[in-house]
């Protein structure tokens, strides 16, 4: 339990300083990289419930895919931080004191944190034992909430879309393979035979 | 193991078969040329949608619920279902010339449409967080796209990417809101979550009503209420009109339906926490949308301010169901709402249809002076826009003054005085600006008519909503029965 | 019959009424066929109405057939309950009569007299509404409906003063006339009031049968107990005079003159200002239980008679000495009630209508021939010019002057023998002003003949180049008026006053034996009877001197009697005193709220003040919207973190 608990916290405490310094880091590079370490520090978290499964999907696609995407983006783009930064000294202690206030109320709420017999009951809904985690999330997915995983999916080809729509533009003049073509081209619109006399030239 | 019996479908068949068609059409567009895709896409996307409101009248019967208590379907869904449906339909309809004049007539555009409009009945059917939650952000998620769908334009743009940004913000607040609810209850289920603080006598923990703050201002804030509003004008001036038109109709519609049921259903024993803030939020909009609108030159911001203003007036009936005592003055308090959702619905539709008939010289105008004189040039579109403003200062007999009667009853009923007589003041404030366009039109000097002439599409439109709200008076009955229905579904007893 | 004749004048005004409206798009040739049609329909209408009143009255008068009409019930509202009805006994019939005959001649005069204006339909349709108000007033079975003739009366003389509206002057007269009325009926309306409280109905049936029973009731007015028939007969009698422009509220009928002469005819002589008298005839079985009333009436009358009178002797402008007569006239009439010689008035009232609407008729052939000329002053020498106006005129004033045989002598003299037979003191007060009138009346008079007709032109070249006989459609009236000066008063005298005069009336004026004037005067002493006759006479003669034989005489007198000859020619100051106590403190406390009160006050903090302080609010709220978005998202977290403090907070 010990080490468990002392697990918990170090990932814990990773994971909010990393989230911490990813909206405080000067360079949008550092940002990313702490980015990335919050991720693998939640996986540990994940790992720590048992939801191994869970864990290596938030390592492959957020770390493997979406870090990486947004390292490629803001090494691209040369966002001018300065500019950002502008006028953050400026608000910083009227949102200093809202924020606050805001997390003074809400540890004020979590001090109140009491968890009743009937609550835990309705939390435990423990991994069933005799098949691995992988396929009881499956299981759970496809029937129990087959619903919120098709409205996932509805939302992620909204996005799709979306990003299609906001960016991609048929250019003109732009040279491309267009294998039909290529293929259904014939002789006759390409090649001109010509009888050469020898020694005339063309 | 877990249960693998089949979920029952049926009930989520509008959902269903819109989801489908968005992506049956959604394929055509991919696969044929660019013009006949789009023409495809839009006038397809309206048949699904006309289509998608008989389904939904076809699965009415009862409370019926599915996919393990996700999912509802009663009286009340159905009612705001087809309100919304009609909102969105009716907005692909308006927008067909303004996509074609701007060049921007894709057939992503209607298929994006009928994924929001699936986003909203996803919303109006949620019988669990999680499922709130996911209709709320697919709807939202549409919307944010085709805020921006006028790429070229960097007011699209920039309305779409405020929209989003604050969108986020708002998602974040709800999703921590139902963190919080879920961390103190132990499940997402609005049944159980019913059940549970009706059972319990000592009353919710704090943790569940600050979770429930946090899940009001979520909403908030898709129905632009005050202190939740800013995005409001920036993004009706800076997204393409026909989006305006839908924006300010059928995701208002949709997420009102949610707040009433999130706000009657699972937290309703709560209403005693809650309706304060309900009463506050509802004052700060009318005064808001009152007050702001006077000094706006153009006329969609105008009608941002507007609709600020009317949800407010709308979350005066939620307010009056928040009153904890009497279950007919709650009744009543709903009754209105919806009534007034309703209208406000057709006075909108009908308002936007005029404004996108703005056009001069195949440009859009947009400030209120360009109507100038419009009594002159277009007697006929003057008279029908005067018609909608009427009825939105809520001039008597016209529908929009009756839809504000139920609900300032409503609040007298539950002795709700300060509400109802803030309410009147705000909408004596409010009469000024509408009452400023009928004065533009009818005493200010022409300048060049606007652009004729005008498609059927447009004169349907106009025609119907005018006619509905001129002719409301002499036959509620429909409107008022559905929602009697669609209330009393929400309210025990 | 009887219900035709109230009700055709309505139709023939709505007909011009709709022409009205065509006429206004029509194009030059239209126009004049819409004026044409307009002018058939209001003067056929009125002369169908004209006949069906003659044989109305041939069969309710002649035949005492009973001629009550209930058309509908109008209002019952507790024991409030009252119909449109048609009362159908002499004294309605008469006066329909009466008025259908007039109006119908003027309604053709007009077509005449009117031919050169350019909305013709509007003025027959006023006409004929006018006409049609008049008819409702006389044939009304119950206060309120007598009311609503009256209210319309009003209006339509208010429309036919002011009719040609660019006027200044006649927009002036008009309001004036409205204003003044309304006096006049706050009292009425006070009086109808008082009626109901006392007989708990307002039907004249009703009311009548009751009079002699609450003969002695008295009313709470003011904290006071008062006889309660007295209260009321003044009351009513205010309206009365408002109406009939009795001393006090007369002010308005000269600067009535501003409309159109057939108007000034019609309203302002034989038939709206005469409104007074007959409700105080209808009402003659109220008023015979209040002797104060009676005495009240009595003075008004007799003062208003020589008061007009010696107006009228100084004014220049045709119409006005015609109308300032017309004021004395009516003084006379009133006198009559007064001394409860009901029938006398109204027999004068009879004779009165056709005579002075002759006059006023010619005067408007004088006008139109002079192009519109009305000040005395630049007429003269005319009579040969104009000589069958000449005539008409003649005969007109020789009535209005009561000579033997004309019908003014007839009824005036009966009206100042009873004057003189009902022996009180107001009775002789009224006989003495009633002489003096007479000498007064018959002095103004061919003041006016001599001034217009004789003597050296004093009109310009071109005007008199201009000057000719009316057409025909104008002259033929006012023959037929001139018939009735001429014998009205001869044939009728034995039905209204001599001796049929009990069975003529039948029940329909009410006169208790204590007030045995009209008796009386048919046993007056000869000096009594020969004096109206030598007061005329002597007027006449007076005015010959002085006009025709020693014309410098007039100005000399009035350089002499500086003082008196002011006082007169600006009518005993009368319309300067009601500016000074009544218009200008008006206007001045009007324009005192309106200034500080309505303006700073209302407006200032109402909303005025109230519309900057939404400006305000409204550029302020606006200004909020800085487009930044971490503005708009600080925003929504202060929202949230604003709700959550304030939950907490409250909730303690």
């Amino acid at each position: 339990m010990i080490i468990q608990s002392l697990a918990f916290y170090l990932f814990a405490g990773i994971t909010v300083a990393a989230a911490v310094m990813v909206i405080s880091a000067r360079n949008p590079v550092h940002s990313v990289l702490f980015l990335i370490l919050a991720f693998f520090n939640s996986a540990g978290l994940f790992v720590l419930l048992g939801a191994e499964f869970l864990a290596m999907i938030l390592v492959v696609v957020y770390v493997g895919a979406v870090a990486v995407l947004f390292m490629f983006v803001v090494m691209m783009l040369d966002i001018g931080v300065a500019e950002l930064r502008e006028g953050f000294l400026q608000y910083l202690p009227l949102g200093g004191i809202v924020g606050l206030i805001l997390l003074l109320e809400l540890g004020f709420v979590v001090a109140g944190f009491v968890i009743s017999p009937e609550v835990s009951e309705r939390f435990s809904a423990p991994a069933p034992a005799d098949i691995p985690n992988t396929e009881a999330i499956g299981q759970l997915l496809y029937t129990k909430y087959v619903y919120f995983f098709q409205a996932a999916g509805m939302i992620l080809l909204v996005a799709m879309i979306g990003a299609i729509v906001l960016t991609h533009r048929s250019r003109e003049g732009v040279k491309k393979q267009r294998i039909g073509q290529q293929v259904d081209r014939r002789p006759e619109e390409t090649l001109e035979i010509k009888k050469v006399q020898t020694g005339s030239g063309i | 193991m877990p249960e693998t019996a089949f979920p029952n479908l049926i009930p989520a068949l509008p959902e269903i078969f819109l989801a489908v068609a968005a992506m049956l059409l959604l394929m055509i567009g991919v696969f044929s040329r660019e013009e006949l895709a789009a023409r495809t896409a839009g006038y397809g996307s309206v048949i699904v949608l006309i289509v998608a409101i008989v389904f939904v009248g076809l699965v009415a019967e009862g409370r019926v619920l599915t996919f393990g208590g996700a999912f509802v379907t009663d009286p009340f869904a159905v009612f705001v279902k087809v309100m919304t449906l009609i909102a969105a339909a009716a907005a692909i309809l308006m927008s067909r010339s303004y996509l074609e004049d701007h060049k921007i007539n894709r057939f992503e555009f209607p298929v994006l449409v009928l994924l929001a409009a699936l986003g909203m009945l996803m919303m109006v059917s949620a019988n669990d967080l999680i499922a709130l939650y996911l209709g709320l952000e697919l709807q939202s998620l549409a919307l944010y796209v085709i805020a921006s769908f006028q790429r070229d334009s960097t007011r699209s743009a920039e309305a779409g990417l405020k929209y989003f940004v604050l969108g986020a913000v708002a998602s974040g607040l709800l999703l921590y809101g139902m963190t919080l609810v879920y961390g103190f209850s132990g499940t997402t289920n609005f049944d159980v979550l019913e059940k549970l603080f009706a059972d319990s006598n000592a009353g919710a923990p704090v943790g569940v009503i600050v979770g429930v703050v946090f899940i009001i201002a979520g909403l908030a804030f898709k129905i632009s209420a005050v202190p939740f509003h800013m995005w409001t004008p920036d993004v009706y001036e800076g997204a393409p009109t026909p989006v305006t038109a839908l924006l300010a109709v059928a995701p208002k519609i949709a997420a009102m339906g949610l707040f009433i049921r999130v706000m009657t259903g699972p937290f309703g024993d709560l209403s005693g926490q809650w309706q304060q803030i309900i009463i506050f939020i509802s004052i700060a909009s009318m005064v808001l949308g009152a007050f702001a609108a006077i000094n706006q030159k153009n006329i969609k911001r105008l009608m941002a301010y507007s609709s600020i203003g009317h949800m407010g007036y709308a979350l005066i009936g939620l307010a009056v169901a928040g009153q904890t005592g009497s279950p007919a003055v709650q009744s009543d308090g709903l009754h209105g709402m919806l009534v007034y959702l309703a209208i406000y619905m057709v006075m909108n539709l009908g308002t936007f249809a005029c404004i996108l008939l703005m056009k001069k010289d195949g440009r859009m105008m947009e400030d209120i002076n360009d109507l100038a004189g419009l009594s002159k040039t277009n007697p006929a579109l003057a008279a029908v826009l005067t018609i909608f403003m009427f009825s939105m200062a809520g001039i008597p007999p016209l529908a929009g003054f009756l839809g504000k009667l139920y609900v300032f009853q409503s609040a007298i009923q539950a002795e709700l005085f300060g509400l109802a007589i803030i309410g009147v003041l705000a909408s004596v404030v409010g009469a000024f600006y509408y009452l400023r366009i009928v004065k533009v039109m009818y005493f200010d000097q022409p300048e060049d008519g606007l652009d004729g002439p005008i498609s059927f599409e447009m004169k349907s439109i106009l025609g119907v909503m005018g006619v509905v709200i001129l002719l409301f008076i002499f036959l509620p009955g429909p409107l008022l029965s559905g929602a009697e229905a669609a209330s009393a579904a929400l309210l025990p007893g | 019959m009887y219900t035709a004749a109230v009700f055709l004048p309505l139709i023939g005004s709505f007909i011009a009424g709709i022409l009205t409206f065509a006429g206004g798009v029509a194009n030059e040739k239209t126009k004049k066929k819409i004026d044409r049609g307009s002018q058939l329909a209001t003067v056929g209408a009125m002369l169908l109405a004209a006949v069906a009143a003659t044989f109305a009255f041939i069969d309710i008068v002649v035949h005492a057939n009973t001629g009550n009409v209930e058309l509908f019930t109008w209002v019952s509202s507790g024991t409030l309950e009252f119909s449109w009805a048609l009362r159908g006994d002499t004294l309605a019939l008469v006066m329909l009569l009466m008025v259908t005959w007039i109006s119908s001649m003027i309604h053709i005069y007009s077509i005449g007299y009117m031919s050169h204006d350019k909305s013709i339909p509007r003025f027959m349709a006023y006409l004929s509404l006018f006409t049609f108000f008049m008819l409702m007033l006389v044939t009304s079975n119950n206060l309120v409906q007598l009311f609503f003739g009256w209210e319309g009366v009003g209006l339509a003389s208010y429309l036919l003063i002011g009719f040609w509206y660019e006027k200044q002057s006649a927009c002036a007269a008009a309001i004036k006339a409205f204003v003044v009325n309304r006096v006049g009926d706050f009292g009425f309306v006070l009086g109808i009031f008082a009626t109901f409280v006392l007989f708990d109905s307002i039907s004249f049936d009703t009311i009548f049968g009751l009079a002699e029973d609450k003969s002695q009731a008295t009313m709470s007015v003011f904290g006071g107990d008062f006889h309660a028939l007295t209260v009321i007969c003044l009351m009513l009698f205010v309206g009365a005079m408002g109406k009939s422009a009795q001393l006090g509220l007369h002010t308005w009928l000269p600067d009535a003159m501003e409309g159109p002469t057939p108007v000034s005819a019609l309203i302002h002589a034989a038939t709206m200002v005469t409104a007074g008298v007959f409700m105080v005839a209808r009402l003659s079985p109220l008023f015979e239980y209040s002797d104060t009333a009676l005495t009240v009436v009595t003075v008004v009358g007799g003062s208003t008679a020589i008061f007009a009178a010696t107006v009228g002797c100084v004014q220049n402008d045709i119409k006005r000495v015609i109308a300032y007569s017309t004021c004395s006239q009516l003084g006379y009439m009133f006198f009559a009630l007064g001394v409860s010689a009901y029938s006398a008035g109204v027999f004068h009232l009879v004779t009165h209508a056709f005579f002075k609407a002759l006059l006023f008729l010619g005067a408007g052939s004088v006008i139109h021939a002079m192009s519109d000329e009305q000040d005395m002053r630049n007429m003269g020498g005319l009579w040969r010019l104009i000589p069958v106006t000449y005539v008409l005129m003649w005969i007109g004033s020789l009535a209005l002057a009561g000579v033997w045989p004309f019908s003014g002598f007839y009824s005036k003299d009966t009206i100042l023998e009873s004057a003189w037979g009902a022996g009180t003191e107001v009775g002789y007060y009224a006989f003495w002003m009633g002489i003096g009138a007479a000498f007064l009346t018959a002095f103004y008079s061919w003041r006016l003949l001599i001034m217009t007709f004789h003597g050296e032109s004093r009109a310009d070249e071109v005007t008199l180049a201009h000057v000719h006989e009316s057409p025909k459609v104008m002259i033929l009236p006012l023959i037929f008026l001139a018939m009735g000066a001429l014998f009205v008063g001869f044939l009728t005298f034995d039905f209204f006053v001599g001796q049929h005069t009990k069975s003529f009336w039948g029940n329909s004026l009410l006169i208790l034996d204590s007030h045995p004037a009209l008796e009386n005067a048919h046993q007056s002493p000869l000096w009594v009877i020969l004096l109206p006759s030598v007061a005329g006479v002597s007027g006449i003669t007076l005015a010959y001197l002085m006009y025709m034989l020693a014309p410098d005489l007039p100005a000399a007198l009035a350089s002499g009697f500086q003082r008196t000859y002011r006082f007169l020619l600006n009518k005993w100051y009368f319309d300067e005193l009601y500016d000074r106590i009544f218009v200008r403190p008006c206007f001045l406390l009007g324009h005192g709220f309106w200034k500080s009160g309505d303006g700073a006050l209302i407006d200032g903090v109402g909303p005025d003040g109230v519309a900057s302080a939404v400006r305000d609010i409204a550029r302020r709220a606006s200004a909020l919207q800085s487009g930044f978005l971490y503005h708009y998202a600080f925003a929504m977290l202060l929202g949230v973190a604003a709700l959550i403090t304030w939950f907490l907070v409250a909730r303690g």
